[in-house]
């Protein structure tokens, strides 16, 4: 009897930790997913929950695809569907022909980013697979760039080679191993004891101890990016705008980046960086003043301040390198300015990022936006938006004005509009821009043509290491994939940029694009069809030929949801979703 | 019935303090001769004048930056310390431990720190003692069913690594310091529990044990009033040892930034929150570092003094 009972209570504890168990992993692998996803990401996830989770009426699919030619019906253009892209055609074996439902001035600069570089359509066909690509997909992908994936260790490094029918000039190094730690101290530890020759997001107190350093060199990465302090206005107090203003007015911007950010960094006068046109036109943000704020928050019905919280994720990004700690000098000064209380709430990054972007945040919260490509519409019109919840309910002053402005290709013919633009953000406040924060990347002192890209990507093929015939890379962290068109982790781009090439990249150490597989781009007159003469003689890394039908099959594997070819590691195809459109509209 | 049990009740108190008195004073004795037990009992009564005076000893509040203070002071992140006794320009402001991250004076949140570790060492072990003892007494005083569904639940406890259940108790709880202390009180019940039930089972076989039984003592008073009391040594020592370790796991939660919450000044998450510049501003991982050492040896040092002066076996030896 007692034998029984005590085999019974086992069996229960045992059942008990199974459960446990598996419940635990399936809280885990959801923000995993997310994880994967960034910022630009979870514009994916809230377009489409379709494939994230079992929506009643599946989305139908627009395109038809024949081989040489991926299009969607020209009246959809008008209809229910939201994407850009009409047609993708191959005309003859070097031109391409892309027809826009909307004119679009930053075509090229969209052309050029990482997730849409060119596969071989043979190649991309034989790795489709039923739910996910094999891992030869996913871990060595065929491109044409100077570098080949030789070998991916996990958890290790990744090694690549160089491509000996690459059909530019050879790279420098004839190996390339990427490596990773998410420490600066033990980046710059590595770099020191001279194991590796450059390292990535230098920490901010070592880059004295660098330039101190005559056997090492720092470059420094022009700050292509955003920190701001986001308020969701659907919830109290932050539905009042006098209390956004008072905040706004009531943080010390200038000590912020005095203290925290490293040398390159500016307070934020907009939102986006003065770097890219028509950024920085229209009123500068409020300056800091401590009485005005007060009375600003009085005057909203807060004289004794209130209680809010202020989330963050604990993870370090060119803008916004000391996360703790300007999360607590914010709090600080809420307290010792406008007396408001905020309790400090650290999340998991995935589930932070999920959160804020679909504005279920009841408080403030640290986050920040890289350039993804240099375009105004990159930063103001993903951000402000009206379908963007992240803070809440957006205003119609300036959601107008930007789907003008978005459509204007002549910077100096939009200007007006982003003035507007600009000045009603800044009236409405959803959120308070705080710093464009430089960052920098260091090298020893013998590698030649050091480079730190505003867009995070650094081509290496273009560094030489001293008459080493070796380069070794330290940045934050591993690969995700380095299946790139359904990646949007900046440290999986970095690692595909060295095997993959786009129509068209940017140039090194800048943001201006420059013709790569295409000999050149040319737009009609209304920016809606671009032309593209492909460059004869480039052959992919298994050898096959690069011709026109690659890009219209590369196209048709990001854009087309029901092709076979479509199949990634996450399926969340993000910036092929973001920056193109799905070929898909609702179901009804 | 009723009169027979009310001559338990008055004879117990004095039985026990003439008999408890004597044992006590005897192991302080023992205690006083031990050279480090009598050090870690120092280093104790420092922190803890330390983190009684807190406030009257550090210069600055622990969660003010310099720039804030009165009058505000320009000076850098996480510059070194200036100690004017040592050399430092007397016109600069005296920072005996530097400058943190935030631009707060590391002595002050240092002083504060030792407040909240041994608050978190003494009330996460006395939660833990408590529910411990209780279980365990209940596990080997009544044995059979209750023996083995308590038991088996601490086995089932013990099987975990006890950071990694602490940090996965507060992943459910979410962060933050009492649900910290929550967490690392569960993690160490096992332990008392387990010694409880060990010495109630030897002592429950007792004489005197049968003796209050034949007077007709109920088993309520049997196991409050002549177990418990006879089985608490191994606790005792346990408990202090116990302390060190929970203060070690409340820092490494801080320090995983799920205990203590900024701008809490709590060594772990000082150590935690300033990893990165060990090589830059050594002195901001320095002190925190130190100062949890020198908290843990000093209850490591006490627990070991107690057991030996509370062992029987080696009370004729010395």
């Amino acid at each position: 009897m007692k034998r029984n009972l005590f085999s019974l209570l086992s069996l229960l504890v045992l059942a008990s930790l199974v459960l446990a168990a598996c419940g635990s992993a399936e809280a885990t692998t959801a923000p995993e997913m997310t994880e994967a996803a960034t910022e630009a990401a979870t514009e994916a996830a809230t377009e489409a929950p379709a494939e994230a989770t079992p929506a009643p009426i599946p989305d139908v699919s627009l395109a038809t695809f024949d081989g040489s030619t991926l299009s969607v019906p020209a009246e959809e253009c008008n209809g229910d569907y939201i994407g850009l892209i009409q047609s993708v055609a191959a005309v003859d074996a070097s031109t391409v022909v892309f027809t826009l439902c909307r004119p679009d001035p930053a075509f090229l600069s969209k052309v050029a980013f990482s997730p849409f570089a060119i596969y071989p359509s043979e190649w991309l066909e034989a790795t489709a697979g039923d739910t996910t690509r094999t891992s030869e997909g996913l871990e060595a992908p065929v491109g044409t760039g100077p570098y080949m994936v030789s070998e991916w260790a996990r958890g290790e490094s990744v090694t690549f080679v160089a491509n000996p029918d690459y059909w530019g000039e050879q790279p420098a190094a004839s190996t390339l191993v990427m490596r990773w730690s998410s420490e600066s101290a033990a980046r710059l530890l590595e770099l020191q004891s001279g194991t590796v020759d450059g390292i990535d997001n230098l920490g901010p107190e070592d880059f004295a101890v660098v330039e101190a350093d005559s056997s090492l060199q720092v470059v420094n990465r022009p700050a292509l990016n955003t920190f701001y302090i986001g308020m969701t206005n659907t919830f109290a107090p932050f539905d009042n705008q006098q209390v956004r203003q008072a905040i706004a007015m009531g943080i010390d911007r200038q000590r912020i980046v005095d203290t925290f950010y490293p040398a390159g960094s500016e307070v934020a006068s907009h939102f986006t960086p003065c770097a890219i046109p028509n950024a920085c036109v229209g009123d500068a943000w409020y300056d800091f003043d401590v009485d005005a704020a007060k009375a600003k928050l009085a005057e909203a019905g807060f004289p004794d301040g209130f209680a809010t919280k202020l989330y963050y994720r604990d993870v370090v990004r060119g803008y916004l390198p000391q996360v703790s700690n300007v999360a607590q000098d914010i709090q600080a000064q809420l307290k010792a300015n406008l007396n408001i209380d905020a309790e400090i709430v650290v999340m998991e990054s995935g589930a932070f990022i999920e959160a804020s972007s679909a504005g279920s945040l009841d408080g403030m919260y640290l986050l920040g936006w890289g350039a993804d490509y240099p375009h105004i519409t990159n930063f103001l019109d993903y951000h402000f938006g009206a379908s963007n919840p992240q803070f809440g309910v957006q205003s119609p002053t300036y959601t107008d004005l930007l789907i003008q402005g978005a459509q204007i290709a002549d910077p100096a013919e939009a200007e007006s509009i982003y003035v507007e633009a600009n000045n009603a953000i800044k009236e409405y406040v959803p959120m308070i821009p705080v710093a464009h924060g430089g960052s920098g990347t260091a090298y020893r002192a013998d590698v030649t043509n050091p480079q730190a890209s505003p867009l995070t990507n650094e081509q290496f093929a273009f560094s030489a290491p001293g008459d080493r015939d070796t380069f070794v890379w330290m940045q934050n962290a591993e690969p995700i994939s380095m299946f790139c068109a359904d990646e949007s982790d900046g440290e999986s781009l970095r690692a595909c940029d060295q095997v993959m090439e786009n129509l068209y990249g940017y140039e090194v150490n800048g943001t201006a694009t420059e013709p790569i597989l295409a000999e050149s781009c040319d737009p009609n007159e209304d920016l809606t069809v671009w032309t593209c003469t492909l460059r004869q003689g480039v052959k992919f890394h298994d050898g096959s030929d690069f011709d026109a039908t690659d890009v219209v099959a590369t196209f048709n594997m990001g854009l087309n949801i029901e092709s076979p070819t479509h199949v990634g590691n996450s399926n969340i195809w993000s910036y092929y979703d973001y920056l193109w459109g799905l070929m898909k509209k609702p179901g009804s | 019935m009723t009169a027979e049990s009310t001559t338990i009740a008055t004879l117990d108190p004095e039985a026990i303090a003439s008999k408890s008195t004597g044992m006590w004073q005897l192991t302080l004795r023992r205690l006083i001769r031990r050279r480090s037990a009598m050090a870690g009992l120092a280093i104790l009564s420092i922190l803890v004048l330390i983190a009684v005076f807190a406030p009257a000893l550090s210069p600055y509040d622990p969660t003010i930056s310099m720039l804030d203070a009165d009058p505000p002071q320009k000076i850098k992140a996480r510059t070194a310390p200036c100690i004017h006794l040592f050399g430092c320009p007397a016109d600069q402001p005296q920072h005996i431990a530097g400058i943190d991250g935030n631009i707060r004076d590391q002595f002050s949140r240092l002083l504060f720190g030792a407040r909240l570790s041994l608050m978190v060492g003494f009330s996460t072990v006395t939660f833990a003692i408590i529910i411990g003892t209780i279980l365990g007494a209940l596990a080997g005083y009544f044995g059979g069913w209750w023996d083995n569904t308590i038991m088996r639940f601490m086995d089932v406890l013990l099987a975990f690594p006890s950071l990694l259940l602490a940090i996965a108790i507060v992943t459910v709880l979410g962060p933050g310091l009492i649900n910290a202390l929550l967490a690392i009180g569960i993690v160490s019940i096992p332990a008392y529990a387990r010694v409880m039930r060990a010495s109630v089972l030897t002592v429950r076989e007792m004489e005197f044990v049968a003796a209050t039984r034949a007077l007709g003592g109920n088993n309520m008073q049997i196991l409050f009033l002549r177990i418990l009391p006879n089985a608490l040594t191994p606790l005792i020592v346990q408990g202090t040892l116990g302390i060190a370790s929970a203060i070690l796991d409340a820092a490494a939660l801080s320090f995983l930034g799920l205990g203590a919450q900024p701008p809490t000044p709590e060594w772990g998450s000082m150590l935690g929150a300033e990893r990165n510049q060990v090589f830059t501003a050594p002195h901001l991982v320095f002190y925190p570092g130190f100062m949890i050492m020198l908290t843990v040896l000093s209850f490591n040092l006490i627990g070991d003094g107690l057991r030996d002066a509370l062992d029987p076996r080696l009370a004729h030896s010395s």
